[in-house]
């Protein structure tokens, strides 16, 4: 028996595990989209503490904690990354003279700015993957892709399964990652990285194998996969159409812009508060009555 | 009409005609001037070395070459009259059915249930049909209890089961088989090979079988091909397979076999059975004489005071996504430095969990596991601790030459893991897990291999049985959890069983192995006398007994 990894999957009567994959896919890529799209810091980390919020309402807790843990690595990192490439900004901390490659280094103020807005980004890209990958069932997304992408396996399996197994992956590779001798060189996060997703491509292509095995692409006109209702479907669709306009309206009217170059600037409007807010409250969506001791396991 | 039924009206359930193979990007072929011809009905074993194209011509069969797999094809493959050329695997999916090497790749849902349900689905069953068609397959595979488990929490050999169970589950008329014992309990394994020939004979489902242990499988066998390089080298029954076996390459033979080879016996016995009734002809009666009186099989000695691993009242709980469940249940154990041990059980019994416990990778719930002079673990999938591109990077200075140096690798270190055979891959993780672990030549108290035999000839096991051998003789405690009762007796003098989570029984390699049904060698299972379990032993003692002498 294995333990399993925190981004897994697992079968609960949670709300996002039992809704509708459409609703849901509207709620959870309405945080992914603005995680993407909103350069507003305040929104970013509403974004992903709302995330975080809908995680632990279903909970997926070890999935929420394992990609904060992750989120902050590389959010730290592309912070490092930023400040060391750009040189741009008009307040400098330190000069840190010729280096190999980059140049001139200087560390400007500015940098630190950009450089934290992309690792909020990060963090909450990574907040929404780990919930999506915990609590939605692979099933039901192999069920919608099958629909629109039949003739490809491929697809298919990267669309479903790319997630669920580059975490088993990255279980196992951790695991023998401890297992190693301190006299072997010890595995790195870029190694790490690099075999993770070598690894979890080249298992993705085995899936999509058995999957074509199994008859995904065999033109039988009768399958069909019977739609499983929730009394969960109307909140979502309700939560996510509603972060949807929000996010469109507040992007379009151009809120909480951020200016980071030549010298910083930004100002958080009202617009954009009240988006954070509504971020923040559309975390309690997956949140039921009676506490999350309601949420039993199969 | 059933699938399997229309075939057997005359069409061969495979007709390869000169199919000769490269994979994409290789320079050398895998399959050359490959012809094969299997009837509806057949029951097909596919013997032969690692790395002798036995996969690929399954893969050939089931379509993933070329379609999956590129490459450049000769020749053509023919699968219930559809040539496999034009038809993929997709479109040859309900007239056959294939379960690979690694199960773990080949479980797509998130339950086992929606797993076997999956393939029905694809094909538009009527949702009565499925129901009845799932309920039916997990009955014949003893899987009911897993229908409901989440996938993600199966052992390996449940895994293989239920990837067993997908391939059988649509009925199909021809079924190929990549090791699928390769994971099973000795009881598992034999039951799946008389599922099979039970489906064989009862719906005419032809089955080709690729398969290193080779004894598990021939009694139930119509015929046997052995590939040599890629060519065909044997084609014909059980019997003249064995001849073969024993003329050009013994570790091909079955144990039964070479124990008869060895003391000089004919005809070679295709299974217990078969051996038995020889040995009765020849007027040798298995078993003991009624009053025979024989010395019990020695017990292991420790070779020195020190403990290697100290496991007290060790308890276990883990969480397969619904609800904890103790996994080890009291378990108390100790090895010695030097010990050469094998852990055995049926699937889920807590191996794998055990030398994970020891390794510190799972906190005991209750009691205790030392290893007081450390311990080095290599688990399933060596290729877990390979993630660089140059042996050097990997392990470097003192501690990796004098690792590599403990597995007997000498290897240039700017050549790539990935381009090594799949022994020395796994000598090289176990180098990684050794490295730094040793006190400069000294090993580690304890090294542990969780089942480690998987897809290896017995060639391979023999070579790392000497390796076990070897690091046991420099003081290091082995302790190998396998399911591969002949592997065990290679390596191994002392047996640990595991049941449920309990240790049921701990003795003497010939004292476990031996007076089972299964778990015992199948020299046990031929001659029946105790502590008799390895070819050398049961060879000896038939000698002395042909010449009339006392055993």
């Amino acid at each position: 028996m294995k333990r399993l990894s925190p981004l897994a999957y697992v079968p609960r009567r949670g709300t996002l595990q039992t809704a509708s994959l459409a609703p849901v896919g509207l709620y959870l890529g309405a945080y992914l989209v603005l995680c993407f799209l909103s350069s507003d810091p305040v929104v970013l980390l509403a974004a992903a503490i709302g995330a975080g919020l809908t995680g632990f309402g279903c909970r997926a807790d070890r999935a929420v904690w394992f990609s904060v843990r992750l989120g902050l690595l590389l959010a730290v990192s592309m912070v490092l990354i930023n400040v060391l490439v750009t040189s741009r900004g008009a307040t400098v901390l330190a000069r840190l003279g010729e280096w190999p490659i980059l140049g001139q280094v200087n560390v400007t103020f500015e940098a630190f700015a950009a450089g934290g807005v992309i690792g909020l980004r990060v963090l909450g890209t990574m907040v929404v993957i780990g919930v999506y990958s915990a609590c939605v069932d692979p099933d039901r997304i192999l069920q919608a892709v099958h629909g629109v992408a039949r003739r490809s396996a491929l697809t298919a399996t990267l669309i479903s399964r790319l997630v669920p197994l580059a975490a088993t992956d990255q279980a196992r590779l951790s695991e023998a990652a401890t297992l190693r001798g301190p006299g072997a060189t010890p595995v790195g996060k870029v190694a790490m990285a690099h075999r993770l997703l070598a690894g979890s491509l080249d298992r993705a292509v085995d899936v999509a194998a058995t999957l074509e095995l199994r008859g995904y692409a065999q033109s039988s006109g009768g399958t069909k996969f019977k739609k499983i209702p929730s009394r969960y479907d109307t909140r979502f669709w309700v939560a996510g159409s509603i972060l949807a306009v929000a996010a469109l309206f507040s992007i379009v009217m151009g809120a909480g812009e951020l200016v980071t170059y030549p010298e910083l600037r930004y100002s958080p409007d009202p617009l954009s508060v009240a988006l954070a807010a509504l971020l923040l409250l559309a975390g309690f969506t997956t949140w039921r009555r009676g506490g999350r001791r309601d949420v039993q396991g199969r | 009409m059933s699938k399997a039924a229309e075939m057997a009206t005359g069409r061969p359930a495979l007709d390869i005609d000169s199919l000769s193979y490269t994979y994409a990007g290789a320079f050398e072929p895998v399959l050359r001037e490959v012809s094969l011809r299997v009837e509806a009905g057949e029951f097909l074993v596919l013997a032969g070395r690692s790395g002798t194209g036995k996969t690929s011509l399954l893969r050939a069969a089931c379509g993933l070459i070329p379609h999956f797999h590129g490459g450049e094809i000769e020749g053509k493959a023919m699968v219930a009259g559809r040539d496999t050329r034009r038809s993929g695997p997709g479109e040859l999916a309900d007239v056959v059915g294939y379960v690979a090497q690694d199960p773990e790749t080949q479980i797509i849902s998130t339950t086992v249930a929606a797993e076997l349900d999956l393939p029905l689905r694809f094909r538009g069953d009527h949702p009565a049909e499925r129901a009845r068609a799932v309920e039916e397959v997990a009955l014949a595979l003893n899987i009911p209890h897993l229908l409901p488990r989440t996938v993600t929490t199966l052992s390996g050999g449940e895994m293989q089961r239920v990837a067993l169970a997908v391939a059988l589950v649509t009925r199909p008329p021809l079924v190929l088989l990549d090791e699928p014992t390769s994971q099973l309990d000795p009881v598992a394994g034999d039951e799946l090979i008389w599922l099979l020939r039970r489906l064989n004979e009862e719906w005419g489902v032809a089955v080709v079988l690729a398969e290193h242990r080779i004894e598990r499988c021939l009694a139930a066998a119509d015929r046997v091909i052995a590939m040599e390089q890629g060519r065909i080298g044997f084609d014909g029954g059980p019997r003249e397979f064995l001849e073969y076996a024993i003329a050009t390459d013994p570790a091909l033979a079955t144990p039964s076999a070479r124990l008869f080879s060895c003391a000089g016996l004919d005809p070679l016995p295709v299974g217990v059975r078969d051996a038995r009734a020889t040995l009765r002809l020849r007027g040798i009666q298995p078993g003991l004489e009624p009053g025979e009186d024989v010395d019990e099989p020695g017990e292991p000695e420790s070779r020195s005071t020190g403990r290697a691993l100290r496991s007290k009242a060790l308890w276990v709980e883990l969480d397969p996504g619904d609800g904890p469940v103790d996994v080890l249940r009291g378990i108390d154990l100790e090895v010695e430095p030097g010990e050469l041990v094998a852990l055995m059980g049926r699937n889920g019994a807590g191996k794998s969990t055990f030398l994970r416990t020891a390794a510190g990778l799972i906190d005991p719930v209750k009691g205790k596991v030392e290893t007081p002079g450390g311990i080095a673990l290599l688990t399933q999938n060596p290729g877990d601790y390979l993630v660089r591109e140059r042996i050097r990077d990997e392990l470097s200075g003192p501690a990796g030459e004098a690792a590599l140096e403990a597995v007997g690798l000498l290897l240039d270190p700017e050549s790539d893991p990935r381009d090594l055979s799949g022994g020395e891959r796994q000598r090289l993780a176990l180098a990684i897990a050794l490295a730094g672990r040793m006190e400069g030549k000294e090993l580690p108290g304890l090294v542990a291999l969780d089942e480690p035999t998987r897809g290896m000839d017995r060639g391979l096991k023999d070579g790392l049985s000497r390796l076990a051998t070897r690091l046991s003789e420099r003081g290091a405690a082995i302790l190998i959890s396998t399911h591969d009762v002949e592997f065990a007796v290679t390596f191994a003098d002392r047996v640990v069983l595991l049941g449920d989570g309990e240790l049921i029984a701990d003795a003497g390699t010939g004292t476990v192995l031996s007076g089972g049904w299964y778990f015992a060698s199948e020299v046990a299972r031929v001659l029946d006398r105790p502590g008799m379990v390895s070819v050398g032993d049961g060879a000896r003692w038939l000698d002395t007994t042909l010449r009339g002498g006392q055993a």
